[in-house]
């Protein structure tokens, strides 16, 4: 079986520094990593690899380097990759980015699951698995963290709700959306990173044209939304102290709830 | 062709092994001073034991550089860790790489990558450090091999060790020419080993004596020919030197990070303590030690991989990023005062630990005169 993990190098950090006059992320002096969740993706399909007969394909867009993400996959033990690098990629919104991914996949040809991360810690809009599934009319499944079983024309998964989990079937071929599951993802190994830096390495690198997609449909130009300005929301909770005896406490308390119709 | 730069995919993924696995628990695995069979067997499984060697030997296919970055990054989680891997990837496995039989290999040296056994090096003894010529250990030619009688001490690894790599004396009258190295699997009979040491710093580490006793070794267990026993010597002595000054900026990255953070942190007179010009320069001289100490160590690596002799850098390199982990390792416990004197604390750890990295490849106060040599007096 053929499997694609969608992967995306971001900066490793979960308090994101914002440029003030920008409005930019702030990336210098930020080491990058794999995204957490797609990690677990990746760690599911390696997995899968190890019980099944199937061939891991990692997918990824990005700047020149964040071909370290890619490497560090194949490190992990990912067969081959195929790193989406242009310029014209650039800017790209969650639209594009799906876009891009989507016409990428369809140039790979016959793929049978495509794993991706829930959401990733840089925008955090888990957006661009569904939309993928989406381009390419694929059923999909999302918050998955247990795939319990792979059949040829089917897969049997959990995914985690609010207040509990659903099982689900799904036909195959299927998109599916992962968040960390019992698998803690594994370090590469140091002779498969190492394979990874050589020319005659399994990694493709493709562009806008390799695609067969013009700059217009991709990165800012083939972006539906615009991001106008990003600024960190200021949180003005303010308390209020009730004092007095508990029955009071309680009494005031209560005909607050109740006046603000919160009960 | 875009492709990522080996030297750093190895260090940024041994720097977030480092962050996730050993800082957190660096402390307490100090305290237990027991083996950290844990982290070694995740270290096998990333395959960091073949790092110097081939591919299709059983290796990773990689460099002295990049053994270097490796146990540069494990230094600064914990230094005890590094010198266990260290030991592993280069001292306890070199000479049966390069001169064991397909058979040994097999049996010991492909184990070894994997973590299942652990090989070490038994050179120094009660009466001869530097001074190899004035070892005792002899190996006797017998019908059909050897018989090894002697003792060996400051075994780093040998209480956990399945096999040493033994520095023995075949013929005392020539001395340092006299000397080879002998493959002795420690399940053999004549072989003990007493108590592990109770030592200063790098409480991990386990080190011991180990004595043989009428041992009777095959004959193939002999590793170095007649007569090439000093030049493989002189061959891995450089990359040991390389190796520890490695270790030597890793601690000092550890003392470094640890105290630029609490400088700025600690508030003393309505103010950070970083603020006061004693304390930054503290912190300047650490900085500029550790890229000195990594533009010589580095140097000597490259020069190694190169397949130059770099006998003289890397004893440069060692002295001079040691004797920087040291000074670094002092201030650190200065800036930290009174915390600096409490077990609770890292400063302590890095002060003890930098007494290993002194006498480990040659005593400072030897390799000065060694380098003074070089240098023409």
């Amino acid at each position: 079986m053929n499997i694609i993990v969608l992967i995306k190098q971001v900066p490793n950090t979960t308090e994101v520094k914002l440029d003030p006059k920008t409005g930019n992320l702030i990336r210098e002096g930020v080491e990058t990593i794999i995204n957490p969740d797609d990690l677990h993706a990746l760690e599911a399909a390696l997995a899968l690899k190890e019980t099944h007969e199937a061939v891991v394909t990692v997918l990824s867009m990005g700047p020149p380097q964040a071909i370290d993400a890619v490497s560090e996959a194949m490190g992990m033990g990912a067969d081959k990759a195929v790193f989406l690098s242009d310029r014209a990629f650039a800017g790209a919104d969650t639209w594009a980015t799906s876009y891009t991914l989507g016409k990428a996949i369809q140039h790979m040809g016959e793929v049978d699951l495509i794993l991706a991360g829930r959401q990733a810690i840089d925008g955090d809009t888990a957006q661009v698995g569904p939309q993928v599934a989406d381009f390419l009319d694929l059923p999909q499944v999302t918050y998955v963290f247990d795939i319990q079983a792979v059949h040829a024309d089917y897969v049997v998964v959990k995914r985690r709700l609010e207040d509990g989990y659903e099982r689900i079937q799904c036909r195959l071929p299927a998109l599916l959306t992962v968040i960390p599951g019992a698998g803690k993802p594994r370090y590469p190994m140091a002779s498969r990173l190492l394979l990874a830096c050589r020319e005659k390495a399994p990694i493709q690198v493709w562009n806008a044209a390799d695609i067969r997609v013009t700059t217009a449909e991709v990165g800012l130009e083939g972006s539906l939304t615009q991001v106008m300005r990003t600024f960190a929301p200021k949180f003005e909770r303010r308390g209020t102290m009730l004092e007095g005896g508990t029955v009071d406490v309680v009494r005031t308390l209560t005909a607050h709830l109740r006046e603000n119709k919160l009960v | 062709m875009i492709r990522s730069n080996p030297e750093e995919l190895i260090r940024k993924t041994i720097a977030r092994f480092v962050d996730a696995e050993i800082i957190p628990v660096a402390q307490e695995l100090d305290n237990k001073g027991e083996f950290p069979r844990e982290i070694f067997e995740k270290l096998a499984r990333m395959g960091l034991f073949g790092i110097r060697y081939p591919r299709n030997k059983g290796g990773a296919g990689g460099n002295t550089t990049l053994y270097c970055i490796i146990c540069e990054e494990l230094a600064r989680g914990l230094v005890s860790v590094a010198s266990i891997t260290a030991m592993q990837c280069l001292m306890g496995t070199n000479f049966l790489f390069h001169y064991g039989t397909e058979e040994m290999r097999e049996q010991y040296f492909l184990p070894a990558m994997r973590g299942e056994k652990i090989g070490c090096f038994c050179m120094t003894e009660p009466d001869a450090g530097s001074d190899l010529g004035a070892i005792t250990t002899r190996a006797t030619e017998v019908d059909g091999g050897y018989l090894i009688n002697g003792m060996k001490t400051w075994v780093t690894d040998g209480p956990e060790a399945s096999f040493y790599t033994v520095m023995c004396q075949t013929d005392p009258k020539k001395r340092l020419r006299g000397i080879g190295y002998f493959f002795i699997p420690r399940d053999f009979p004549g072989v003990s080993t007493s108590p592990r040491f109770e030592c200063l710093g790098t409480r991990t580490t386990p080190i011991c004596e180990v004595a043989f006793k009428d041992v009777f070794i095959p004959k193939e267990y002999r590793l170095t020919p007649e007569g090439e026993g000093l030049n493989a010597f002189l061959k891995i002595i450089a990359e040991i030197r390389a190796m520890t000054a490695a270790l030597a900026i890793g601690l000092q990255r550890a003392a470094m990070d640890d105290s630029i953070k609490y400088a700025n942190e600690r508030v003393a007179s309505g103010q950070t303590i970083g603020k006061f010009q004693l304390i930054q320069a503290k912190i300047a001289n650490m900085a500029t030690n550790l890229e000195a100490s990594k533009l010589l160590t580095y140097k000597s690596a490259a020069m190694i991989d190169a397949g130059r002799d770099a006998l003289k850098e890397a004893t440069m390199a060692k002295y001079f990023a040691t004797e920087a982990a040291c000074s670094a390792a002092d201030e650190c416990t200065r800036i930290f005062a009174g915390y600096g004197y409490s077990m609770e604390y890292t400063a302590q750890r890095y002060y003890r630990d930098t007494r290993f990295l002194l006498s480990g490849g040659g005593t400072h106060e030897v390799l000065q005169g060694n380098i003074a040599r070089w240098a023409g007096v």
